[in-house]
């Protein structure tokens, strides 16, 4: 394949390369001084919007609708908890008094919605002989003395905030901090400012958990909603930052037992820094900011980098042997190696661009990022590495290691080359054909979604996820709400007609399972209608009349828009998964097939469920779509490069394997097909290929030159092999350290990427001699070959 | 800090006269198109109906049957275990149930309806329905199972003498001219019939209703419910805040019964319902939990307050002497009774 003509482009490019190599050198530098400084400029950005399928229909409901449903929301609920006995005592009361009262100044609150049992909105109702009796449910005379206490329990019974702002079981009540995007700056009125959720998390960690957890040792704090999520995943994104100098310790020290030389070890570091520099600088050029699942990229192209430039360092040391000095070394590797690597890298880069096909923003920007990552490792460890290392040289010590191994014989390489013989190959074939039957199977209880409790985000058991569990034991509401919007004319909301849809859309919920409870306008109504009729229980119902229709749901603020034409009706699941999601939908698709009318008109979906219901839509929609997409690209390239439809079975088939085991590994592990582990299956393929790409141009090469398969196996082993096993190795850890991202589908995603890039290296040195075995013949090989250099 | 507002109820309900005073030919066919509409939807049976809130029990035979919200009938063969749904056609929340024998009985509710059914409960049809009235009727009460009242919202009191096939309104030819709602109707022993309403309403009839005369009332807040006792002439009713007076006169005189909590308060939970039983013990349930028992015709009752706070609508005693009770959260049992 890679032909001595003068003509061909590696020699035409190693002429333009090596005789300009001060230009080379001094070009890298300017680029990487202006991309390094554009490189400090990339801020995390975490766009709620890009994490979703923004042309989804039930996505485009919500947003269309977005405002009217605002004050649906943004809010953070601070539970304090009475450690011992419950919350009607002095001590406790006085805690939570100042704590509602901190919390009030944190920047960002919306002062005029915080809800505790100290807010004087918080009050009790009655029904009286006179009409309504109600008050402060701390009234005007508590004095912490045990009668004002009893009276506060009696209130607090009568003001129905049980299993709302109380706990069912009266150990903790919540503080409601209802939050402001936009707010002005508390220095200087005129001016705006962005709510920072970082700083905001930061804030109510020091000034509420640990401050009152401290004062009082008998209260414990439980921290919920969107804002402190969001804090704590900036945080986790921060310690991610950590993991890169980790991995480029471990990677540092394997080089230098790889290549026995530290000036190409410090060579390869220092051009793959340059390509991650120049990756994150043109990243900063494209307006993208760095997200949790961007994050993903540098460490990717540092991975991908570090392969290649040992593949180009190994190309020198052996290329030394036969060549006077360093530069004519260098210029042999870069003419062998130019190609194949071109190759290796463009079917990265294809592999990632089918992310494209995904319509999610997150996704699209780590598939931009990683292949414009991988286009600039062409010029950093294709291009620029070699021309750096013509000046280094090698040092001896490598040299000599180098022109040993060309005459030693190696035990390892010869045991391995089994693989190709006639004796392993159909064990190995079986053994393939029942792990992949095996993976087949298991791997249909994959799921799509997320599939753990609490926030998918974060770990099970991060503080945020305990919290969570705390309050939704603790009290009347779940954390995963679908929300359907009803739709009606200017001012029709409340129309009789409407409500009564709405509460059968209700009892049809509440009878679906996986539905916890309801809650719409129509909730309210009815008790308001009952506590005007004395509390009867005989009058909780929807009434007729229009103007009581109207009376019931003055108080329903947030359950209803402005111009009363759009109400939301919150369904509270058990649990966000796939299964769920997808009855609890499905509910309600039924129920506006039958029930819309041109008066009104039931739309999905907003809230995190329905969010989440629109997004597992369209990853179970892509996943296919993508494979067929990946796996075509990638069989394009190598149809490409080898121009045989058995040497593109070998390279493609272990890959399929690594998929298909990768499949049933997630399911084992209980990871869901979802935004964060989708990419990894095209990064997995994408970069995957590339060892095959390696190892069989050597043994065609090899074959080519009369080998029987298992010697040309052999040599292959023994010239690239290594490089490829230590490929593996780096390419896995760039990637394992984040296994421990507080970030739980980082970690899965880690975890899932380090099994695919060492199965799919451990497949291709396992698997692909032994499909050779049965698909290539090496004498057509060397027929073809011996008939080339004749007409030559 | 208290703060009392005029009830908001009055206000609505006297928007509600006026307007059916000045639009009842625009209304009355708007109402109609409405009805049909919902008439043709039945109840939806669901394995969760008697988890849902529930307003009356009563027994058929040795069957119980209890209504409530979203049309649910519900029915037990033994004795509160399990329940089965009725087929009823419509999803309005019904009020009140009464079995004038262990076949034919009677459900009332919003809508004005009234449901009958002949076969112990289990499948119900409509009798009547008055949409244009926007609110309920709230008691059904039969002599036999030809004669029997509906008594509801605004003052509405429907009478049939043909086991339900027409229904009159006489309840123009009560002494109610501010149309105050008639919360429930029974009949005393050896006396005649009682109804009690809102704003210390009480009406009586010695004579099978035929005529009505009005009662002076010991209270002018509402009265939810009267129960008879085994006595002659011997009632009790009751209502908001724990109000309870007791009559051994059909009314000519009322005695108030103090009502203290195991804690030693007064009770001050509206009372809602209540059941005479065989053995001629008086129960009575309310809202917080409350039960009330009384082993002497009512002249004094026992009062506890059950743990969960739930508002109780009806109850029923089991032949193991355990209670049951129905209002929010639906059916629950209760442990055994001591008897005293």
């Amino acid at each position: 394949m890679i032909s001595k003509s003068k003509s061909n482009p590696a020699a035409v490019m190693e002429r333009l390369v090596f005789n300009n190599r001060p230009a080379v050198i001094l070009l890298t530098l300017l680029v990487s001084l202006f991309l390094f400084w554009q490189a400090a400029q990339v801020r995390p950005a975490t766009s709620f919007e890009k994490m979703i399928p923004l042309k989804h229909p039930y996505i485009e409901k919500m947003l269309e609708f977005r405002d009217d449903l605002a004050n649906l929301g943004n809010s953070v609920r601070i539970s304090v908890e009475a450690v011992d006995g419950d919350i009607f005592n002095a001590e406790y009361m006085a805690t939570l008094h100042q704590i509602s009262d901190e919390a009030f100044y944190i920047p960002g609150v919306d002062r005029s919605g915080v809800r505790s049992l100290w807010s004087p909105n918080v009050r009790w109702t009655e029904v009286t002989e006179e009409g309504f009796d109600g008050g402060e449910v701390i009234p005007q005379t508590y004095d912490g003395s045990a009668e004002s206490l009893e009276e506060l329990r009696s209130n607090i019974l009568k003001s129905g905030q049980v299993g709302r702002l109380v706990a069912n079981n009266f150990k903790s009540s919540i503080v409601e901090i209802p939050l402001l995007e936009v707010f002005p700056d508390p220095e200087d009125n005129s001016r705006l400012l962005q709510l920072d959720y970082r700083q905001f998390s930061h804030q109510l960690e020091e000034h509420i958990r640990d401050k009152y957890e401290q004062q009082n040792p008998n209260v414990k704090i439980h921290i919920i909603g969107f804002a402190k999520k969001v804090g704590d995943l900036i945080d986790g994104l921060i310690d991610v930052a950590m993991f890169f100098i980790v991995a480029l310790g471990i990677t540092f020290v394997l080089l230098l037992r790889f290549t026995r030389c530290i000036r190409s070890t410090l060579a390869v570091l220092f051009t793959t820094l340059i390509a991650v520099g120049w990756q994150l600088g043109l990243l900063n050029l494209l307006g993208f900011g760095i997200d949790p699942y961007s994050m993903l990229v540098p460490f990717l192209v540092f991975a991908i980098g570090i392969s290649h430039g040992v593949q180009v360092v190994n190309g020198i040391a052996i290329s030394s042997s036969t060549s006077v000095n360093p530069l004519s070394a260098a210029r042999m590797a870069f003419r062998q190696l130019f190609v194949p690597g071109m190759v290796a890298l463009s079917s990265d880069a294809v592999g990632f661009i089918t992310l494209m096909l995904i319509d999610i923003g997150v996704i699209r920007e780590l598939a931009i990022g990683a292949s414009v990552g991988v286009a600039v490792i062409i010029l950093t460890n294709l291009i620029f590495l070699p021309v750096v290392v013509s000046y280094l040289g090698l040092g001896k010590k490598a040299l000599e290691y180098s022109r040993g191994s060309e005459t030693r014989e190696s035990r390892l390489a010869r045991r391995f080359s089994a693989f190709a013989s006639a004796r392993v190959a159909p064990v190995s074939v079986v053994l393939a054909l029942a792990a992949a039957g095996f993976g087949l199977w298991y791997g249909q209880n994959l799921q799509i979604g997320d599939l753990d409790q609490g926030a998918p985000e974060l770990r099970p058991d991060s503080r945020y996820n305990l919290d969570n569990d705390f309050i939704i034991h603790n009290y009347s509401t779940s954390s995963d709400v679908l929300v359907v919007m009803v739709k009606t004319a200017s001012e029709s909301c409340s129309r009789y007609p409407v409500m009564e849809a709405m509460d059968d859309l209700t009892w049809k919920m509440e009878n679906t399972p996986g539905v916890q409870s309801v809650i719409s306008m129509v909730t309210v109504s009815k008790q308001v209608i009952k506590g005007m009729n004395e509390g009867n229980l005989k009058w909780e119902a929807l009434s007729r009349n229009a103007d009581i229709l109207n009376n019931s749901i003055a108080r329903a603020d947030s359950l209803y828009n402005s111009d009363c034409s759009l109400a939301p009706v919150l369904v509270f699941l058990e649990d966000h998964k796939a299964q769920t999601l997808s009855t609890a939908i499905a509910a309600v698709e039924d129920f506006a097939a039958e029930r819309n009318t041109d008066d009104y008109q039931f739309l999905l979906a907003s809230g995190n469920a329905g969010i989440e219901a629109a997004t597992n839509e369209v990853i179970a929609l892509s996943e296919t779509k993508m494979l067929i997409a990946v796996y075509a690209a990638v069989m394009f390239m190598c149809l490409l490069t080898f121009r045989s439809v058995a040497a593109t079975a070998c390279v493609i088939l272990p890959l399929v394997l690594t998929s298909v085991l990768g499949n049933a590994l997630m399911a084992f592990l209980g990871i869901g097909v979802k935004v964060a582990t989708l990419p990894v299956i095209a990064l997995g393929v994408g970069v995957g290929v590339d060892y095959g790409i390696y190892i069989y141009s050597r043994l065609e090469a090899f074959l080519r030159m009369g080998m029987p398969l298992q010697q040309a196996y052999y040599e292959t082993l023994k010239s690239t092999g290594k490089a490829v096993f230590f490929t593996g190795i780096c390419l896995a850890i760039g990637v394992a350290t984040w296994i421990f991202s507080a970030i739980k589908f980082q970690a899965d995603m880690g975890l899932m990427l380090t099994f695919m890039f060492l199965w799919n290296m451990f497949g291709a040195i396992w698997l692909l001699p032994a499909l050779a075995h049965f698909l290539i013949k090496p004498e057509k090989l060397y027929a073809a070959n011996s008939q080339q250099q004749a007409t030559d | 800090m208290h703060e009392s507002v005029m009830s908001a109820r009055s206000i609505c309900k006297r928007s509600v006269l006026a307007l059916s005073m000045a639009l009842p030919l625009l209304v009355a066919p708007l109402a109609a198109v409405a009805a049909t509409e919902s008439a043709s939807a039945h109840s939806i049976q669901s394995a969760r109906a008697s988890e849902t809130l529930l307003l009356g029990i009563t027994q058929a035979g040795k069957r119980l049957v209890a209504v409530g919200e979203r049309g649910h009938i519900l029915y037990s063969d033994d004795a509160g275990d399990s329940w089965q749904q009725g087929r009823v056609p419509t999803r309005q929340m019904l009020t009140a149930v009464f079995f004038a024998d262990e076949k034919n009985g009677w459900a009332v509710g919003h809508d004005a309806l009234i449901l009958h059914s002949a076969d112990g409960g289990e499948s119900w049809s409509e009798q009547y329905r008055d949409t244009g009235l926007e609110a309920p009727l709230l008691d059904v009460w039969f002599a036999d199972e030809r004669h029997g009242f509906a008594v509801g919202a605004y003052g509405t009191m429907l009478r049939t003498d043909d086991a339900g096939a027409s229904w009159e309104d006489i309840g123009g030819e009560l002494n109610n001219e501010d149309g105050y709602h008639l919360n429930a109707i029974t009949r005393i022993k050896d006396a005649g019939l009682f109804v009690v309403g809102e704003m210390g309403l009480m009406l009586r009839s010695a004579d099978e209703g035929q005529t009505w005369e009005e009662v002076a009332s010991p209270y002018e807040g509402s009265l939810f419910g009267v129960l008879p006792t085994q006595q002659a002439d011997t009632l009790v009713v009751y209502g908001l805040r724990g109000h309870l007076y007791r009559s051994d006169d059909f009314g000519d005189s009322w005695q108030d019964i103090s009502l203290q909590t195991p804690q030693g308060g007064t009770l001050q939970f509206g009372l809602a319902d209540g059941a005479l039983l065989d053995d001629g013990r008086l129960l009575v349930v309310g809202h917080g939990g409350a039960v009330l028992v009384s082993n002497d015709n009512g002249q004094s009752f026992s009062v506890s307050l059950r743990e969960d706070r739930f508002s109780y609508a009806g109850v029923a005693m089991r032949p193991d002497g355990r209670l049951i009770l129905v209002g929010q959260g639906g059916v629950h049992i209760e442990g055994s009774m001591a008897t005293p």
